[in-house]
């Protein structure tokens, strides 16, 4: 249960990194449970509607980034498009049309509501930072308060144009940035099969989704080469030897 | 102007607006309460700088007559207007002591009356510039532990980025802006890595050497380097491989 102690703690903790974790210190798990949900999840967009996630709980915030980013559609993608929160205090009462295959699947995760808020600056949206609880109700108002708190707190540190910055920008540290594989996947396949980027990373989504994987996990085989996209006739070839590429 | 004074000079534009804003009040009035049970004190008000450099009242966890009046003392002297000129912040000033309040005497004096011990205040700060001061009162004669402090100034930074917030301003466009080069360059670099170890078929790490050493030999931004190689405008074979 999350109390004032906690928030205080969050607030206290949250600072630029300096070490190998990203751009954002402080513990993520002590953040949801101030904010007495069950996940949170800071993402931020790129240009090119590129999004890279910055900071979150494992297991199910984790999981709905990752989906959002396969299959491009989802709260944050919307939050980060109008600058404005979606607050879904009901997941099963959300009409089947707004997110026709995130919805299925963020249910099948166990994720009951959603609260998805911009990190605006003025006019401009910075990225979304997305709390997830199992139980569906409403976030309370003073709820909501602690999570605009957070929010803000979270912008300023983003704000920081320390070094961080400069060493996350020229690649400085590889395993501070979680979608790295992503990006280097695509290089890769886009060579393989001789399309363009964007195809190569449509391609990576859609193997993703078709095989219930993250888009992480196909991207870090290809990078291992335990997986390439050679021809686009026949999909993926997996290499002799190295066995299918999972369920 | 610097880019940081446009900002500025947008954000005191826009405090004899501010009142008007009740989203915004209505946060800032929340934040003071927080501020109130998160630190255990007695009192908290957010001061703005205006236009002429003088700070105004934007919100305090409560209304009480003698606490306006506080901040309303603080158009010419009191730890606020030292905070906003110092940018540094002033913690643990004891009322009681002359030494500590010199500077203020009869702001001291009136927050005794108003049954203060100790006061606080903590900058408020976009990057290097100062756009205000959060006061911080206690009645009872004691300090904030390092802990606390930290929770103070990430509140006076939530009160600055929330202010801001609220405001169009345009620059907010370049501060997204620099995030995204961020991320978009890193994205390249990434991009770039894969595309050179899969020609070469080397390994990511033997790519990415390669592109800095090519980067820092012909002083060019390794971002630049990645674009170019990605956009076909420089063929691969030119990178040495190390």
């Amino acid at each position: 249960m999350g109390t004032d102690s906690d928030l205080a703690a969050v607030l206290q903790s949250l600072h630029p990194s300096y070490g190998d974790t990203g751009l954002i210190g402080a513990d993520p798990k002590l953040c949801a449970q101030a904010l007495r949900v069950d996940g949170v999840a800071v993402s931020v967009t790129a240009g090119s509607g590129l999004s890279e996630l910055l900071w979150s709980t494992a297991g199910a915030s984790a999981w709905l980034e990752d989906l959002q980013f396969t299959l491009g559609q989802g709260p944050a993608l919307e939050v980060a498009a109008s600058c404005r929160s979606v607050l879904v205090a009901d997941l099963s009462r959300v009409s089947a049309d707004r997110w026709p295959v995130l919805l299925p699947e963020a249910t099948a995760l166990g994720v009951g509501a959603i609260f998805c808020l911009p990190l605006a600056i003025g006019s401009a949206c910075l990225g979304t930072m997305t709390l997830q609880r199992t139980a569906a109700g409403p976030l309370p108002d003073a709820g909501l308060t602690d999570a605009r708190l957070v929010a803000n707190a979270l912008i300023s540190i983003l704000l920081e144009s320390g070094p961080q910055r400069e060493a996350f920008a020229n690649a400085a540290d590889s395993s501070a940035f979680y979608r790295a594989a992503v990006h280097q996947a695509s290089g890769m396949v886009s060579v393989q099969a001789g399309i363009s980027l964007a195809q190569a990373l449509l391609r990576l989504r859609a193997h993703a989704y078709r095989h219930g994987r993250p888009v992480v996990e196909v991207a870090e085989d290809v990078v291992a080469r335990r997986l390439a996209f050679h021809n686009d006739e026949n999909g993926p070839d997996i290499p002799a030897g190295e066995g299918t590429e999972g369920p | 102007m610097t880019r940081e004074e446009h900002l500025l000079a947008a954000m005191v534009d826009a405090v004899d607006t501010l009142v008007d804003d009740f989203d915004l009040i209505d946060f800032l009035h929340k934040l003071c309460d927080r501020c109130n049970e998160l630190l255990d004190i007695s009192a908290v008000g957010v001061m703005l700088a205006d236009p002429a450099g003088g700070l105004q009242l934007i919100a305090a966890s409560d209304e009480h007559t003698r606490l306006l009046e506080l901040f309303a003392l603080q158009a010419d002297q009191g730890p606020c207007v030292e905070c906003h000129r110092s940018g540094a912040a002033r913690l643990n000033i004891s009322l009681k002591s002359p030494g500590e309040t010199a500077a203020f005497p009869l702001f001291a004096e009136r927050a005794r009356q108003a049954g203060y011990a100790t006061t606080h205040a903590l900058p408020m700060r976009l990057r290097q510039q100062v756009v205000g001061a959060m006061n911080l009162f206690d009645s009872r004669e004691q300090g904030l532990s390092d802990g606390d402090a930290r929770v103070a100034q990430a509140l006076a930074d939530v009160a600055t980025i929330a202010i801001l917030q609220h405001r169009t301003i345009v620059h907010g466009n370049v501060e997204r802006a620099q995030l995204r080069a961020a991320l978009s360059s890193r994205i390249v670099i990434e991009q770039a890595k894969g595309i050179l170890a899969e020609r070469w078929h080397s390994t990511l790490d033997e790519a990415f050497d390669a592109l800095r050493q090519h980067a820092r030999a012909h002083r060019q931004t390794l971002a630049g380097l990645c674009q170019q190689l990605i956009d076909g405008s420089l063929e691969s074979s030119v990178i040495r491989r190390l």
